[in-house]
Parts: structure tokens; C-alpha cells; sequence
């Protein structure tokens, strides 16, 4: 592309910085002396993209390689996409600017369902067909990865293949079979049927499924010698797993702009509404040798002058207090902050509250996600209302004065007492604040309650059940916005019609392909931006395709239905799935791992939490 | 302790880098660099630096300055200059280190040099006008009429090319874009596009600032 031409169309759009790359440690490689040019793509604005832990890990593992060159590719803002189709400017990655349709491989990061017009949009801003059967060629190959592929039915049929589980190990095994296709010249459907033999990889055209009239999978039939089932991978010896010492940092401002520590993967709780809590299971830790090592090199490459450990609940790392302690001897030397998310309620003690004091003070937020202990039982959160008012109270004395807490709406068995259980239980903590002997003077509390709604999803114990409707939504957040009756609590929600599309495509099939292609033919895109969600286009969308959308996600699903994702193996067996919603109906708990296998299935690893001694 | 100047270049894909980005990538880059340098002892300690001019999102400069402090009397300017190359990304070049010679407050003065592809005819006529009204926004956001003329010290147009001094600092500063805007708006001429490069930074005396 004519650079001067390419500058000029820069700075006619909005934080060009965006498209600029050239950030501090991007990888710039010689493309004449590299195998395999992977292209990976984030398919939203570059300042999400870029705060994403995954994609930072594979970028840095790829390019660690001397055969393969991994560049960074966003999806482009509304404005300089019209630049970009006015002027005749395929979609291209950062770091050379080369087109992407020309690289061995386009991989998408798959992190919410509500990203997924933006995929088809980034194929067709590459120049290339939206289909994988439309696209001949041996390359490029369109692979996908991340939470998402537990269920990536509804664009099954525009990616070539899905990696399930962990991605380290897997896609350098995948580009290793693809070199040496590549060498032989094979065709793209004999690399396919190679590529289903590895475990992880997915390649959805090797799949037919079957449907009963009453509009349920009937059958899930493989093809071409491709496996029953799919089964995910993980990195067993996570301890040493790859782990960048350097992130690209951004020029621009992106949402997390800061050093991010990985320190375990999984989530013992297994809380029954939470799919990251079952499909990343086992949890395995990192020693806290590795971890302080990762973390101080990661500061001195980046610049960074702000580290936070990264994990699904960060106050369940079994030597939390030892790692904190080693980690402030370096990190208050060099004026890092040290910031940690993900703490969880019940095991919030006074010495970590005094660590985090060490560095800089913001609010503290905590995740009861149901008002009453009847729904926190129901979705297994194991947390009482002593425990959260008893952690506010020490927040408060240790000079918080604002408390966050998130909440669920529209849970199974949710009633109207249950949100009325919300509001009580801000009030109660608006009132422990006040009842605090020694409370800072003239200065007022403040309890943000968050509330999202709740979406069914797949490999967890509330796959079965309906979503509420749109309209029961609007009802339920109404009642709740009337039940608060004080000022220093602050109410937000979700959009509803967000909620409901996004329990369509989390349970869907591969029928709802058409549906996507025809909404982004009718302009959705950037469906997770208020300001860009046009819930009547995809309604008429769904219309136009003679698809209800009430089907995917207000029906009740049986134990014995056949759900679109029943071949692909998360390690979480159906069995267990159907235990823990028939205790969820009972209200009853299930332990925590440390406490008592609940015999879910992840045990076949052989690794993990599963095998810690107890 | 000691204050230090650092020179250097900002091209090609780093104009596309904000001022106030710039500030959190140059903190970022003399972490990276291991310099001892003085960090402010406020609440939120961070790396002294101060940058003479900012430069506008769009502009190529070749004569950037940002003053530090360095800590440790045994790093030397060169041991300095060494170790922000050794970090530095493609589009930022650190030319040199020197100790503060001038105060910021001489700083008075600025030359660019904008590149059309075909200039205006009228743009040598404009510039040589008695007076150049225009509206500006103030700072709190009352919009009052100045006129640009004084505010140019001299220019000249040769091959394409408008090499502009004006003046620069914190007490008065013009954007040469605010020129060519109320160029475009004033006489018949469509907006076209140049690119434009900040050559030097001057003294109130018009001599290179040091």
C-alpha cells in the first residue's frame, strides 16, 4: 500500500493509533525467512483486543518460533472500515501492513458470542468468501479458539477449524502438520481430514448433524474418519507453560493498560451458573517462585508501572499471603502497583487487606450475584450474608467507603422475594457502615450494585434451563429499581435484548449461521456496543430465515436432549451436569474441589487440583 | 541529581501518537531503559519529565525535547543516550543527552515545514496579508477573535513546500493547521492535505533552543 496515501487516510479517522502498530516489543520479522505468516485476529476495537491475556500469550509463544510470524489484527471502528471499503484497503495485520488474505492463517479469538458479525465482518473485509467451503485453497485457513468453541456451532460453517481447551500446545501442533502439507501440496480437504486426528482440533465440515422435526439435533454424525468426540486440551505441567516475559504495550490507552500476572487456571468453586468455572477445570497453580519471577520480568520489559494477578478468584491461590509478601519486596522498590481482582468474599481476611493497602487505594468490589442464601444455594455460592457483611465492615474500617457488588438476574427459581433480597442486602451494608464506631467523619458510603442478566450456558449445570423472556427482563429489573429506596446505593443493569441474543447464539446451532450472515448483511456488527446493538435488524434477521429465536433460548431443555455441542468434550460429563441441576432445583451445595470432588470429570487429565493432597 | 535534555526525532508511524500518549510511552520507555532517573514524590509517585513544545497528533518532529532528571551522578549523558536507543521503537530516534543549557521559559519560537502536493496559488498572498482574523477557542472554552499575522514570524514557499516560523512556548503558541484552516475557510480553495514537520524549536531570539 502507498504509505503516504495510508497516512493521509489515517488521520482522517479517530485514534489512529489504533491501525498505527509499531508498539513497544511488537514483533517485526523478515518475511522472505518465515514458513508460516498467522494472522490473530481479536474481532473487536484494538483497546479491547489488546488488554486480552490469551492473545498476548499466543503472540509471544508464536513468534518465539523462527518459522512463523504472528501479527496482530483487530476489527476496525466504523469509521475506518468505510475508509478502508471506499479505498479499496483489504483488512491487513499491524505489524507489516501486508494483507491478511495472503497469510497461511486468519485465527480468531472467540471471548463473547456477541463478537460474532464481527468475524464474518473481518473475513469479508479480508476479501475472502465467508464460507469455508467457499474458500478452496489450502490457505488461508480460518481457525478459531477460546471459550467460546465449547459451543461455536452457530459459525460452524464459516471457520475451517476449532481449537478446543488451551491453545499452547495444540496450534503449534496444528502448524506443524500444516507446514508439512504445505511442502507436499496437499489439498485443503486432505489437511482437514489429518488435522481432526489431532486431539483438540475441531474441523466442523467433517461433522453432519441431524435434526427431529420438532427442531432438536437428532444425531451428530462424523465423517471421513474424523473422532466420536473432540476432547479438549490443557497444558498439564502449568507451572511450565509458556508465559510471555514481554507484552506489546499499546501508545494508545486500552482498557487494562497494565502488566498482567497469570496465576492459576480453573476455578474450584463451581458455581452453576459460571461456564469459565467448569469448562477451564482442572484448577492448576503456578509455584510462587515462577509466578514472582514472571511477574518482575514482565515489569522491567514493558514499562509498566502497574502489575494485576490474573485468575478466576484470585483469594483462592492456596499461598496468596507468601506471594504478596515476596511480590511487595520488588514491586513498592520500583513504584509498581501491585492490584488484585477476583478476591471472593468468604476468604477475605485482614492481613490481605492489608496488603492491598500497600498499593494504590480504589474501590473494592465483591460478586454475591443473588439477594437471598435460598438462589446463593440454588447456584451453589457458597457464601452466607454474615460473610458479606462481615468483609464490607472490614473494608470500611480499613477506610474503603465504596463497595461494589454484582448481582444476577433472572436465575432459575428467581422470585420477586429474591430480588427484594438485593436491595435489603445494600441497605444492610448501607446500615454496617453507619453502625461503624469509628467512622470517618462527614464522609458518606457509597454501594454500587451491578446487575447483569443471566445467560444459560453450555457445560454448566444450568444449560437446561430457560432464559427469562425479554419482556420478564424489563419486569424484574423494574421491580428492582422500585424495591431500592435509598440514595447511597446505585443501580445498574444490562440491556435486555443483548442478554436474550446473547443466549441465543450461546446454545445454538449451526442453523443460526444464516442468521448471523444476514444480520451483518443488514449492518450489525459491534453488537457488544450499545450505541451499535440494533436488536429490531436481528429480529427481522431471524424473521427472514424462518428461524425462533425463542427456541434457542426460552425453552427448556431435557437431560436426554441431544444439545449441538454433545460431541465436543469439555471433560465435564453429562451426568455430573445433571446431578448439579437436579441439587440446584433442591437447593442444595455442592463443596468446593478442595473440599470434596464432586466427580465432574475433569479428573481424566491426571493433573491439577484434583490430585493436591487433602 | 542532575537535569538533562533528550533530542529526539518522532516519525513516520509515531505521529500518529498523541501528546498525551506520548507522555505515558516515554515514562514506559525509561522504565524499560533502567535510567536512574527522579520520580516526583506526590501521592502517585511518578518519572519526572517535562517536554518543551507538545506536538500535534498528525505531526512528523525532528528536533523533539524532553527534560528528565537523572539520579545518579556516575550515569553519564552518553550512558543515557545508550540506553534509550537500546529500548526505542521504530519511528523514535534519540539523537542526543546534553545538561540544560537554556530555561524552557526562552523557548519562543518554532519552524515547520508543510508538504503539499500542489500548493496553493493563493497561500504566498494570504501569508503576506495585513491581517489574518480568525476565530479561536480559549481555554475556557470562550471563543475570541486574534489575528495571526504577529504570531508569524517569517515564512517562505518553495517546491510545494511552506517553511514557517511561529511562535511557540507556553506563553503563546500557533498550530500552523489553525493557519491553513482558516486559509481553506477564508478564500475558495477545498481543504487539501499536507504533512507537516516541526524542524526546530527556537529561542526568543529565534536561535535553536539547547
Amino acid at each position: 500500500m502507498d504509505n503516504r496515501k495510508f497516512e493521509e487516510l489515517l488521520l482522517s479517522v479517530q485514534k489512529p493509533g489504533r491501525y498505527s502498530g509499531g508498539e513497544i516489543n511488537s514483533v517485526i520479522k523478515d518475511k522472505e525467512k518465515v514458513d508460516v505468516r498467522f494472522a490473530f485476529c481479536f474481532p473487536d476495537t484494538y483497546e479491547i483486543g489488546m488488554s486480552h491475556l490469551g492473545m498476548k500469550i499466543l503472540y509471544s509463544q508464536f513468534n518465539s518460533r523462527d518459522d512463523i510470524w504472528c501479527e496482530r489484527v483487530f476489527a476496525p471502528w466504523t469509521d475506518f472500515e468505510e475508509v478502508m471499503r471506499r479505498e479499496n484497503i483489504p483488512l491487513f495485520a499491524l505489524e507489516s501492513r501486508d494483507a491478511i488474505k495472503d497469510f497461511d492463517f486468519i485465527g480468531f479469538t472467540l471471548q463473547y458470542e456477541m463478537a460474532y458479525t464481527n468475524v464474518l465482518n473481518m473475513i469479508d473485509l479480508a476479501g475472502l468468501p465467508l464460507k469455508a467451503a467457499d474458500r478452496k485453497g489450502l490457505s488461508p485457513l480460518v481457525v478459531a479458539g477460546g471459550p467460546c468453541t465449547c459451543n461455536p456451532e452457530p459459525l460452524a460453517d464459516y471457520v475451517d477449524i476449532f481449537f478446543l481447551g488451551e491453545g499452547e500446545e495444540v496450534d503449534l501442533e496444528l502448524i506443524d502438520l500444516y507446514k508439512e502439507h504445505k511442502k507436499k501440496g496437499s489439498t485443503k480437504q486432505e489437511f482437514l481430514i489429518e488435522a481432526s486426528k489431532i486431539e483438540g482440533v475441531y474441523v466442523p465440515s467433517l461433522y453432519d448433524i441431524k435434526y427431529n422435526d420438532d427442531g432438536t439435533v437428532s444425531e451428530i454424525e462424523n465423517l471421513n474418519g474424523a473422532p466420536k468426540t473432540i476432547k479438549k486440551r490443557i497444558i498439564k505441567d502449568f507451572d511450565k507453560a509458556f508465559y510471555p516475559d514481554k507484552f506489546v504495550v499499546p501508545f494508545i490507552e486500552i482498557v487494562h493498560d497494565r502488566a498482567v500476572q497469570e496465576i492459576f487456571r480453573g476455578c474450584i468453586r463451581g458455581c452453576r451458573f459460571c461456564q469459565a468455572g467448569y469448562i477451564y477445570r482442572p484448577v492448576r497453580e503456578k509455584s510462587v517462585d515462577t509466578i514472582n519471577h514472571q511477574a518482575k520480568c514482565l515489569c522491567e520489559n514493558t514499562g509498566y508501572d502497574e502489575i494485576s494477578l490474573s485468575s478466576l478468584s484470585t483469594s483462592d491461590y492456596r499461598e496468596i499471603e507468601p506471594l504478596l509478601n515476596n511480590m511487595l519486596k520488588w514491586t513498592e522498590n520500583s513504584y509498581v502497583s501491585l492490584s488484585l481482582p477476583s478476591l471472593r468474599i468468604d476468604n477475605f481476611s485482614d492481613e490481605l487487606l492489608e496488603k492491598i493497602n500497600h498499593v494504590r487505594k480504589s474501590g473494592l468490589t465483591f460478586a454475591p450475584e443473588a439477594g437471598t442464601q435460598r438462589l446463593r444455594d440454588v447456584i451453589n455460592k457458597n457464601v452466607t450474608e454474615e460473610e458479606i457483611l462481615n468483609t464490607c465492615k472490614m473494608a470500611f474500617s480499613g477506610g474503603y467507603t465504596a463497595v461494589k457488588l454484582y448481582f444476577m438476574l433472572g436465575l432459575p427459581t428467581e422470585t420477586d422475594e429474591d430480588l427484594k433480597g438485593i436491595a435489603e442486602l445494600g441497605q444492610k451494608i448501607v446500615n454496617a457502615y453507619y453502625n461503624m464506631e469509628n467512622k470517618p467523619k462527614g464522609k458518606s458510603v457509597s454501594v454500587s450494585i451491578s446487575v447483569s442478566t443471566f445467560v444459560p450456558k453450555p457445560f454448566t449445570p444450568f444449560q437446561f434451563e430457560p432464559q427469562i423472556t425479554e419482556a420478564e427482563i424489563r419486569r424484574r429489573q423494574e421491580y428492582l429499581k422500585s424495591s431500592i429506596t435509598t440514595r447511597k446505593i446505585s443501580l445498574s443493569y444490562h440491556d435486555s435484548a443483548t442478554s436474550f441474543l446473547e443466549g441465543v447464539l450461546a446454545r445454538g446451532d449451526r442453523r443460526l449461521g444464516k442468521v448471523i450472515e444476514k444480520a451483518l448483511a443488514m449492518g450489525c456488527k459491534f453488537d457488544s456496543w450499545t450505541e451499535h446493538f440494533n436488536v429490531e435488524t436481528w429480529k427481522q434477521a431471524f424473521a427472514e430465515c424462518g428461524i425462533d429465536p425463542a427456541f434457542y433460548a426460552n425453552r427448556t431443555r431435557e437431560y436426554t436432549e441431544i444439545m449441538p455441542w454433545e460431541h465436543l468434550d469439555f471433560c465435564i460429563t453429562k451426568e455430573f451436569l445433571v446431578r448439579e441441576s437436579k441439587l440446584a432445583h433442591c437447593e442444595k451445595t455442592t463443596p468446593n474441589c478442595r473440599e470434596k470432588c464432586a466427580g465432574c470429570g475433569a479428573t481424566c487429565f491426571g493433573e491439577g487440583v484434583c490430585f493436591e493432597n487433602r | 541529581m542532575r537535569t538533562v535534555r533528550v533530542f529526539y526525532k518522532k516519525k513516520g508511524r509515531m505521529k500518529f501518537i498523541s501528546h498525551l500518549d506520548m507522555t505515558r510511552f516515554m515514562s514506559r520507555l525509561i522504565t524499560k531503559s533502567k535510567i536512574p532517573v527522579w520520580y516526583t514524590e506526590g501521592f502517585n509517585r511518578h518519572i519526572y519529565m517535562n517536554f518543551a513544545v507538545p506536538l500535534s497528533l498528525g505531526f512528523e518532529g525532528l528536533y523533539e525535547i524532553l527534560e528528565i532528571r537523572i539520579m545518579d551522578d556516575n550515569f553519564t549523558n552518553d550512558d543515557c543516550l545508550a540506553a534509550l536507543n537500546n529500548v526505542t521503537v521504530e519511528g523514535i530516534e534519540f539523537m542526543s543527552v546534553c545538561d540544560q543549557k537554556q530555561n524552557m521559559k526562552d523557548i519562543g519560537f518554532a519552524e515547520y515545514k508543510l508538504y503539499f502536493d500542489n500548493i496553493p496559488e493563493k497561500l504566498e498572498d494570504f501569508l503576506n496579508s495585513e491581517s489574518i482574523l480568525c476565530e479561536k477557542k480559549g481555554k475556557k472554552g470562550k471563543i475570541k477573535e486574534i489575528d495571526l499575522i504577529p504570531k508569524i514570524k517569517k515564512f517562505s514557499i518553495e517546491n510545494n513546500v511552506l517553511d514557517i516560523i511561529v511562535v511557540a512556548g507556553n506563553e503563546d503558541n500557533l498550530n500552523p493547521t489553525l493557519i491553513m484552516d482558516t486559509f481553506f475557510s477564508q478564500t475558495e480553495n477545498s481543504p487539501l492535505f499536507y504533512s507537516v514537520e516541526r524542524i526546530a524549536i527556537l529561542n526568543k531570539n529565534c536561535q535553536i533552543f539547547e
